[in-house]
C-alpha cells in the first residue's frame, strides 16, 4: 500500500504525512478516519457474512445439522449486531467522513479529535462482541432486538456473560455514534465553504444531515433501554420484568424508537449515494434536487413517529395500532419522491455503465421492490400474518442488502479514484457486481414466498414444506460470500498499482472533484466559493465554482 | 480547545457553541427515555414503594433543588463577571457555584445512606437509585468540569479569545439543574 | 409519430394493468390455505396489495429498463440538461398520497372486521390468582368457545375449563367462534396459526383475550412467533379443527383419561443433545416442566 503517496501529476509534492502508516495511527485528518472506518466495517462485513453463511448452512436442510441451537441463536444475534453496528453504521460514517467536508468546501471536520475518538471506539466494540464467542455462557443470544425477559434469563449465572458484553458494546456504540453525529451535523451547519448554502449542497450532504440527526435524538433511547436492561441482567433490578411490577413491553417501545429510525439512518446516505452516481453517470442535472432535498429531512421526520408498526401483534391497543398504520404509510410519500427522481434522471440521460452506476441502478431497482414490500407490512391486517417471518426478513435485507450495502458499493467505487488517486478495475468490478446482484436476489428473494407461507424468523429448524426455497436462499448467500473475493482482489490491487487517476475522472460535479486526487491534507489549495446548484451537467457552469475567487 | 490552528480559527471556537447545545440536546433523550419509563411504570402500579415505606424525603429533595437552583442563578453572575472582565469575582462566583454542587452531592450522599430501600426492592428502588444516581453523575462530571475551568482562568490571558468553554460548562450546568427539577417533580412530588 | 407513441404508451399501461391483475389473483395461492374466517379478508386485502404493488413495480421498472436499453450513451458530452419539472414533481407526491390513503382505509376495515381482539389484555395477574376473565362480556361471543393457552419454555398446552382437561394438541369446533385466554409463564411467546392469518405476542404475566372463527376442518400447525430462546425452533402444537360431533368426541375420550406428564422434544433434546459438527457447550436456560395433560 506503499504506492498511494505517489501524488497526481497537478500536485505540489507532500511530505510523509501521506505515508501508509497514517491509517493506524491516531488522526484526526477526516480522509484518514474516513477510510479507517470503511477499512474496519469491511473486515466486520466479511466476519458478519461469515456468521450469516453458517446460518444459510444450517437452514441447508430442514433438521438440526451443523451447529447447536445456542450456537445457531448466538450465530444471528451476532450476525445482526456485526452487520448493522459495525458494518453499515461504521461504512456510511465512514464514506460521510471522507466526503462531507470536500462536498461543503471544509478543510476538515468540526471536532477532529473528537471525530477520532468515536473512530477508535468501533475496533473496542468488535473485540468486545467477538471475544464473548470464548465465554463459557456463550455470546449474547437473545437475537440483536434482545427482548426481556429472553434476554436477562443468564442462565450461567456469571456476572460477565454474552448479553453484559453485548449491552455494554451497544452502549458504547451508541457513544461513539453520538461523537460522529455531533461532529458531523456541527460541520455541516457550521463550516460550509462561502456562498454553499443549504440548497447548493449536494444531496449526499443532505441525506447524511438527516441520517446524523435521527441518531443524534433517537439513538439515546436505545442507550436508556439498554442500560436499564443493564441493570435488569445484572443488579437484580426490575424494569422489564413481568413476575415483579416492571413492562417488557414498555422496552420493545423503547428499542423500536430507536430501532425503527436506525434504518433510516442506514438508508438515507444511501439514497444520498443514489443521488450522486446516477446524475454524473446520466450526465444530468439530478431531477427535482430541491424535493429530493427535502424528502431527505421528512422521511427523518416521519421515521420518528412509526416506530409501533413492529409490535402490531405485541401487547399494543387497537388505536395504538391504527395509528401507527397511518403514519408508517406516510413514510413511502418522500421515498417515492426520491426513486421516481432517479428515475426520471436517468430518462432521456447519456447514460454510462461503468461500476459505480450498475451498482446504483441495480440498487434503485431492488430498493423499489423493498419499498412496496414495505407499503405491505405498514398494512396492519397483513403485518399480522407475516410479522415475525421470513417475509419481514426478506424485506429487511432487501434494504440493508439489496439498497444499502450496494450503494455503499456504488459509492466505493464512485469515489474510489479520490480516495487513492487510482483507478479500479472496471471489468473486474463488474463481475463483483453481477455476483452480487445474482446473489443477493437469489438469497433474499426466497424469504419472501417462505414467508408468506409462515415460516418463523430466528428458528434453527422447519418444516420440510419450506425446504426448496431455504436451499435456493442458502446458495444465494454462499454466492454473495464469493462476491466479495473479486472486490476485495480489485481494491487491493488497484490501490497498490492501479492506473493513476485524474483530479476528475468521471467529469462530475461537486466540490470534492475540484482538488486532487487523492486530497491533499487540508483539501483545497483555496476555499472554493460556491456559486449555484449542484448538478450542473450540460450546464455551462457546471461546477458552481467560481474559478476566480480568491477568498479564504 | 482554544488554540487557534492554521485554518479557519475563528469557526472552529464557533463550533463549540453550536455543537454542545446539539450534544446536550441529544443527551437529553436518554433522561427522557428513563422518565417516560419511570412514569409508565408508575402509572401501571398502584402499591409503588416497598411495604412500611410512605414515600421518599421531599423536604430534604426540596432543599437540594433550592441549593441547585442557587447554583444557577451563582454560575449566571459569574458568567456575566467574566463578560464585564471581572476575573477575581469570576473566580469566586465560580467557585461557590462548585461548592454548591458538591454540597448537593454530598445531600444526595447522605440520602443515598439513609434511604430504607435498596437498588433491588422493586421499581421504587430501581427507578429511584437510576434517575438520582445517573443525574448525581452529571452533576459530579459539572464539578469536575468547573473546577478544570477554574485552574484554566489562572493562566493569564485564558480569555483573550473569548470564554466559549466557560459559557458552554454554563450551559451545561443549567442543563443539569433544569433535569433536577423534571426529576423532583415527577420522584419527589407525585 | 405523436400518435403512434400514444397508442405505443396506452398498449404498455394495458399490459402492465392486466399483469398486474393477473399477478393479483395468483397472489391468494402464495398464502396457506385459509382455514378461518379471518383469513379470507387478509388474502383479498394481500391481492389488493399485490396488483397495487405491481403496477408500481412495472411502471417505474418499465422507465428505468426502457432507459437502460435505449439512452445508452454513444459520446462523452451531457445531456440536455432538465432539472426538474414542477407538474410533475406535484403529481408523484399527491398519487401516492391517494394510493396510501385508500390502503390504509381498506386495510383498516379489514382489521375493524377481523376483531380478534388481541390487542387488550385483561389484567394484570398474578399466576396464584384465577384468570378473571368472565366479566367481560360480549353478547355475540356467549356462546364462544373459551380456551387457555398456555404458553411456557418450550412447550403449548391447552386447557378446557368446561371438561376441565389439558391437551398438548389444540382441538377446535368448526365455524364456531372461539376464545383463547393466551398466558405466559416466563417470557414472551407469540400465537401463530398461518393458516388463520392471525397472530398475537403473549406477554408473561397476562392474559390476552383473542377470538377468531375457524372455518375449514383439517389439521394445521401452531408455532411461537416470538423467540423464545434456545429450544424455540421446537415450540409448535397441532391445531385440529373438527367437525362439532368430532369435537364433542374428542372432548368426551379426553376427560376419561388421567393427566399424565407430556412428551417434550425441547426436554428431551436437552437430556441427550444431538451431536452436531460445531458444538457451542453453552449454558442454556432448562425446559420447563412438561405440562400434565390428558392422554
Amino acid at each position: 500500500m506503499t504506492n498511494i503517496s505517489v501524488e497526481s501529476t497537478d500536485d505540489p509534492p507532500k511530505l510523509n504525512p501521506m505515508s501508509w502508516k497514517r491509517y493506524f495511527s491516531f488522526s484526526t485528518d477526516h480522509k484518514v478516519i474516513g477510510v479507517q472506518y470503511l477499512v474496519t466495517a469491511f473486515l466486520f462485513f466479511l466476519i458478519g457474512g461469515l456468521f450469516a453463511m453458517i446460518v444459510r448452512a444450517e437452514l441447508l436442510t430442514p433438521q438440526l445439522d451443523v451447529v447447536d441451537r445456542s450456537l445457531y441463536n448466538g450465530l444471528f444475534t451476532m450476525h445482526g449486531t456485526v452487520m448493522i453496528f459495525l458494518w453499515i453504521f461504521p461504512a456510511n460514517v465512514g464514506l460521510a467522513n471522507y466526503l462531507v467536508p470536500l462536498m461543503i468546501g471544509a478543510r476538515e471536520t468540526a471536532f477532529p479529535v473528537l471525530n477520532a475518538i468515536a473512530f477508535w471506539l468501533i475496533p473496542v466494540i468488535g473485540v468486545l462482541l467477538l471475544f464473548s464467542f470464548f465465554l463459557p455462557s456463550g455470546t449474547a443470544q437473545a437475537g440483536w432486538w434482545s427482548y426481556p425477559p429472553v434476554s436477562i434469563q443468564n442462565p450461567s449465572g456469571h456476572m460477565i456473560n454474552g448479553e453484559f458484553i453485548w449491552l455494554l458494546a451497544i452502549t458504547i456504540s451508541g457513544i461513539s455514534s453520538i461523537m460522529g453525529a455531533v461532529n458531523l451535523v456541527t460541520t455541516i451547519f457550521q463550516m460550509r465553504a462561502p456562498g454553499m448554502s443549504f440548497f447548493r449542497m449536494p444531496v449526499y450532504v443532505w441525506t447524511t444531515l438527516s441520517a446524523q440527526l435521527l441518531q443524534l435524538f433517537c439513538l439515546p433511547a436505545l442507550t436508556g433501554a439498554a442500560v436499564m436492561l443493564l441493570f435488569d441482567l445484572t443488579f437484580g433490578t426490575d424494569f422489564f420484568s413481568p413476575f415483579k411490577q416492571g413492562d417488557p413491553v414498555i422496552y420493545q417501545h423503547l428499542f423500536w424508537f430507536y430501532s425503527h429510525p436506525a434504518v433510516y439512518v442506514m438508508a438515507l446516505p444511501a439514497f444520498g449515494v443514489f443521488s450522486e452516481v446516477i446524475p454524473a453517470f446520466a450526465r444530468k442535472p439530478l431531477f427535482g434536487y430541491k424535493t429530493v432535498a427535502v424528502s431527505s429531512l421528512l422521511i427523518a421526520g416521519i421515521s420518528m413517529l412509526v416506530w409501533v408498526h413492529h409490535m402490531f401483534a405485541s401487547a399494543t391497543p387497537n388505536w395504538m395500532r391504527v395509528l401507527f398504520m397511518v403514519t408508517s404509510m406516510l413514510v413511502s410519500v418522500p421515498t417515492g419522491i426520491k426513486v421516481f427522481a432517479w428515475t426520471a434522471t436517468v430518462w432521456r440521460g447519456k447514460l454510462h455503465f461503468q461500476t459505480p452506476m450498475l451498482f446504483a441502478l441495480g440498487g434503485v431497482a431492488m430498493f423499489l421492490f423493498a419499498g412496496i414490500t414495505g407499503v405491505m407490512l405498514a398494512s396492519l391486517p397483513f403485518d399480522i400474518h407475516v410479522n415475525n417471518t421470513y417475509f419481514v426478513v426478506g424485506h429487511f435485507h432487501y434494504v440493508v442488502f439489496n439498497t444499502v450495502t450496494m450503494a455503499i458499493y456504488a459509492g466505493i467505487y464512485y469515489w474510489f479514484p479520490k480516495i487513492t488517486g487510482r483507478m479500479y478495475s472496471e471489468g473486474w468490478g463488474k463481475l463483483h457486481f453481477w455476483l452480487t446482484f445474482i446473489g443477493a436476489n437469489l438469497n433474499f428473494f426466497p424469504m419472501h414466498p417462505i414467508g408468506l407461507q409462515g415460516m418463523v424468523r430466528r428458528i434453527s429448524s422447519y418444516d420440510p414444506q419450506y425446504t426448496g426455497w431455504n436451499v435456493v436462499a442458502s446458495l444465494g448467500a454462499f454466492l454473495l460470500g464469493m462476491s466479495t473475493l473479486p472486490f476485495i482482489a480489485n481494491v487491493v490491487s488497484s490501490w497498490l498499482r492501479g492506473r493513476k487517476a485524474s483530479n476528475n475522472p468521471w467529469n462530475a460535479t461537486g466540490l470534492e472533484w475540484t482538488t486532487t486526487s487523492p486530497p491533499a491534507i487540508e483539501n483545497f489549495e483555496e476555499i472554493p466559493t460556491v456559486t449555484s446548484e449542484p448538478y450542473g451537467y450540460g450546464e455551462s457552469h457546471r461546477l458552481a465554482v467560481d474559478p476566480l475567487s480568491h477568498l479564504s | 480547545m482554544e488554540s487557534p490552528t492554521r485554518s479557519g480559527s475563528m469557526l472552529k471556537r464557533d463550533n463549540l457553541t453550536f455543537g454542545f447545545p446539539v450534544f446536550l440536546l441529544s443527551e437529553s433523550i436518554i433522561f427522557v427515555s428513563f422518565f417516560a419509563t419511570y412514569a409508565l411504570l408508575r402509572w401501571k402500579n398502584s402499591n409503588w414503594f416497598p411495604a412500611g415505606v410512605s414515600g421518599l424525603d421531599i423536604h430534604g429533595a426540596a432543599i437540594s433543588t433550592l441549593i441547585l437552583v442557587c447554583s444557577s442563578i451563582v454560575i449566571y453572575f459569574a458568567e456575566r463577571s467574566l463578560d464585564r472582565h471581572k476575573l477575581v469575582r469570576f473566580r469566586r462566583l465560580w467557585l461557590l457555584t462548585a461548592a454548591l454542587g458538591v454540597i448537593f452531592l454530598i445531600r444526595q450522599a447522605i440520602e443515598w445512606h439513609n434511604m430504607p430501600f435498596g437498588l433491588d426492592a422493586g421499581l421504587a428502588g430501581a427507578t429511584f437509585y437510576l434517575l438520582t444516581g445517573f443525574h448525581g453523575l452529571h452533576i459530579f462530571t459539572g464539578v469536575v468540569l468547573l473546577l478544570y475551568m477554574y485552574f484554566r482562568s489562572l493562566t493569564p490571558g485564558n480569555y483573550n479569545l473569548g470564554h466559549r468553554g466557560v459559557s458552554s460548562v454554563s450551559l451545561f450546568w443549567h442543563f443539569v439543574d433544569v433535569i433536577w427539577i423534571v426529576l423532583f417533580v415527577l420522584l419527589y412530588v407525585w | 409519430m405523436r400518435t403512434f407513441n400514444i397508442v405505443l404508451l396506452s398498449i404498455w399501461v394495458g399490459v402492465i394493468i392486466f399483469a398486474s391483475h393477473t399477478i393479483g389473483q395468483q397472489a391468494y395461492d402464495w398464502l396457506p390455505i385459509a382455514a378461518a374466517a379471518e383469513a379470507e379478508p387478509v388474502g383479498h386485502l394481500f391481492s389488493f396489495l399485490v396488483t397495487l404493488g405491481t403496477i408500481v413495480f412495472l411502471g417505474v421498472m418499465g422507465v428505468l429498463v426502457y432507459s437502460v436499453l435505449f439512452y445508452r450513451a454513444r459520446d462523452t458530452s451531457d445531456a440536455p440538461a432538465i432539472r426538474g419539472n414542477l407538474k410533475l414533481e406535484i403529481t408523484w407526491t399527491v398519487i401516492p398520497i391517494l394510493l396510501v390513503t385508500w390502503i390504509a382505509i381498506y386495510s383498516y376495515n379489514i382489521y375493524q372486521r377481523m376483531n380478534t381482539l388481541g390487542a387488550l389484555p385483561l389484567a394484570h395477574l398474578h399466576f396464584v390468582e384465577a384468570p378473571a376473565y368472565a366479566e367481560v362480556g360480549n353478547n355475540n361471543m356467549q356462546r364462544a368457545e373459551q380456551i387457555e393457552v398456555i404458553a411456557k419454555q418450550w412447550s403449548w398446552s391447552f386447557h378446557y375449563p368446561s371438561r376441565n382437561i389439558t391437551s398438548t394438541e389444540l382441538h377446535l369446533p368448526v365455524n364456531q367462534p372461539v376464545r383463547l385466554m393466551l398466558q405466559s409463564e416466563d417470557v414472551v411467546h407469540g400465537f401463530y396459526v398461518p393458516n388463520f392469518r392471525i397472530k398475537q405476542d403473549i406477554i408473561p404475566n397476562q392474559t390476552i383475550e383473542f377470538k377468531f372463527t375457524p372455518s375449514r376442518i383439517g389439521q394445521y400447525q401452531l408455532h411461537d412467533s416470538q423467540f423464545s430462546g434456545t429450544y424455540f425452533a421446537l415450540m409448535e402444537a397441532s391445531v385440529y379443527v373438527d367437525a362439532p360431533e368430532r369435537y364433542s368426541q374428542w372432548l368426551a375420550e379426553t376427560a376419561t383419561r388421567p393427566p399424565v406428564p407430556a412428551a417434550n422434544p425441547a426436554k428431551s433434546e436437552h437430556i441427550q443433545p444431538p451431536a452436531m459438527p460445531l458444538r457451542s457447550n453453552w449454558h442454556t436456560v432448562p425446559p420447563a416442566q412438561p405440562p400434565l395433560i390428558n392422554k
